[in-house]
């Protein structure tokens, strides 16, 4: 069989057989190239590196309200995502695909993700990057992740399905206004960008950012 | 070089990274970014699909985002060296310190166990920052802002009480 390029001894398959095999499932799925995919990572750690907001004076530092670079990045991010996401869908380029409301499974799971996220100053998306560039403490973290789901798997079925509920669907805000689809995604854009833009703009330093600065915008020596 | 991108040029970037991985030319997907993590658990401690239905559950997802998450390691490590020069070794942040305290040990014991809720509670509501927040959001999923609205309370409520802000100015 032509299509299958790694053939792997289920029985004694190394860490190493099964990377190639999650490269597999990828080749064989219709969601971009390995090389795509890969890039999209590149690019989002980039970017998330590049303005700095893995670090945990930013996510930690929102927690504590002193610092809100993440919530400003984040709001402009989904105000202009939503009203350029809806043109592609409009035009065939692109499709919804909406998370069911699991309710329980939402209120427990976000309570716990908020307060871990205010611990260890990283979420999924940024902790890695936080690694990448030589952070032991969230390498920590990574490994209590990775026991975590592990623990998950292990009693999915037995008690984190249970926990979690019933789906309600997977409804979005334009399912409300039927009829005025384009002016709910074009408010909900609009209004989602101007509070990116309104948010007050709170910057916690620490000492490697502050030596950067020049001497006459550091906020340290400004008393 | 500037050694850091203003916000806005950030939160630009990345609409744009989401468009194009949204639409049918990009990945026809969402980004997200915890379930890579269950699947990497199942790949490093060798659980049997047949007995895990999870694993079954997050196959396609999983290893979807495990290629996209060796990107991010490759592209965190790049920028953090050649263009941002912030790549260094480090046990405990420094804000840490300032608010916490200045113990590696209790740093890393914190780490390991919220890392470890951390997991748990996006694979309870289905998604992290990035595919409930970022990506369900842009799709105005109502899951994604019940999700965005806890996890702001909790995550307030958290530093509030976990940190010690008070006395400084």
């Amino acid at each position: 069989m032509a299509d299958i390029l790694f053939v792997v001894d289920e029985q004694n398959a190394t860490v190493t057989d099964r990377v190639f095999k999650m490269v597999e499932n990828v080749i064989h799925m219709d969601h971009g190239s390995v090389a795509l995919v890969f890039l999209i990572g590149v690019i989002f750690g980039g970017i998330i590196q590049y303005t700095r907001v893995d670090k945990f004076e930013k996510i930690a530092g929102f927690a504590m309200l002193k610092d809100t670079i993440i919530p400003k990045m984040l709001f402009l991010t989904v105000g202009l995502t939503s009203i350029g996401l809806y043109f592609m869908i409009q035009a065939g380029w692109a499709h919804y695909h909406v998370k069911p409301i699991i309710l329980q499974g939402l209120l427990i799971g976000g309570t716990l993700f908020g307060i871990s996220m205010a611990i260890l100053g990283k979420c999924p998306g940024t902790g890695p990057v936080s690694i990448a560039e030589g952070r032991i403490d969230v390498l920590v973290g990574a490994i209590g992740g990775l026991f975590g789901g592990l623990v998950f798997t292990l009693y999915y079925d037995d008690f984190f399905k249970p926990l979690m509920g019933e789906s309600m669907g997977e409804s979005i805000l334009t399912d409300f206004f039927k009829g005025n689809e384009d002016l709910t995604v074009l408010i909900f854009g609009v209004v989602v960008t101007l509070i990116a833009i309104a948010i007050p703009k709170l910057e916690l330093y620490d000492e490697a950012d502050l030596s950067k600065l020049p001497e006459d915008q550091r906020p340290d020596r400004k008393q | 070089m500037a050694n850091r991108l203003p916000w806005w040029v950030g939160g630009i970037l990345m609409s744009g990274l989401l468009l194009l991985t949204f639409s049918i030319y990009g990945a026809d997907r969402p980004i997200g970014a915890s379930t890579y993590v269950p699947y990497a658990a199942a790949l490093i401690f060798d659980l049997d699909p047949e007995k895990y239905s999870y694993i079954e559950h997050i196959k396609d997802a999983g290893s979807w985002e495990g290629v996209m998450l060796l990107g991010v390691l490759f592209g965190g490590f790049i920028t953090s060296v050649f263009i941002t020069k912030s790549f260094r070794i480090s046990l405990i942040p420094s804000a840490w310190k300032t608010y916490k305290n200045k113990s590696v040990l209790s740093r890393l014991l914190w780490s390991f166990f919220a890392g470890f809720i951390m997991i748990i509670g996006a694979r309870l509501a289905g998604g992290c920052t990035s595919g409930h927040f970022m990506s369900g959001m842009s799709q105005m999923a109502i899951s994604s802002m019940i999700f965005g609205t806890v996890v702001m309370i909790s995550l307030l409520v958290t530093g509030k009480y976990f940190y010690n802000t008070k006395g400084d100015k």
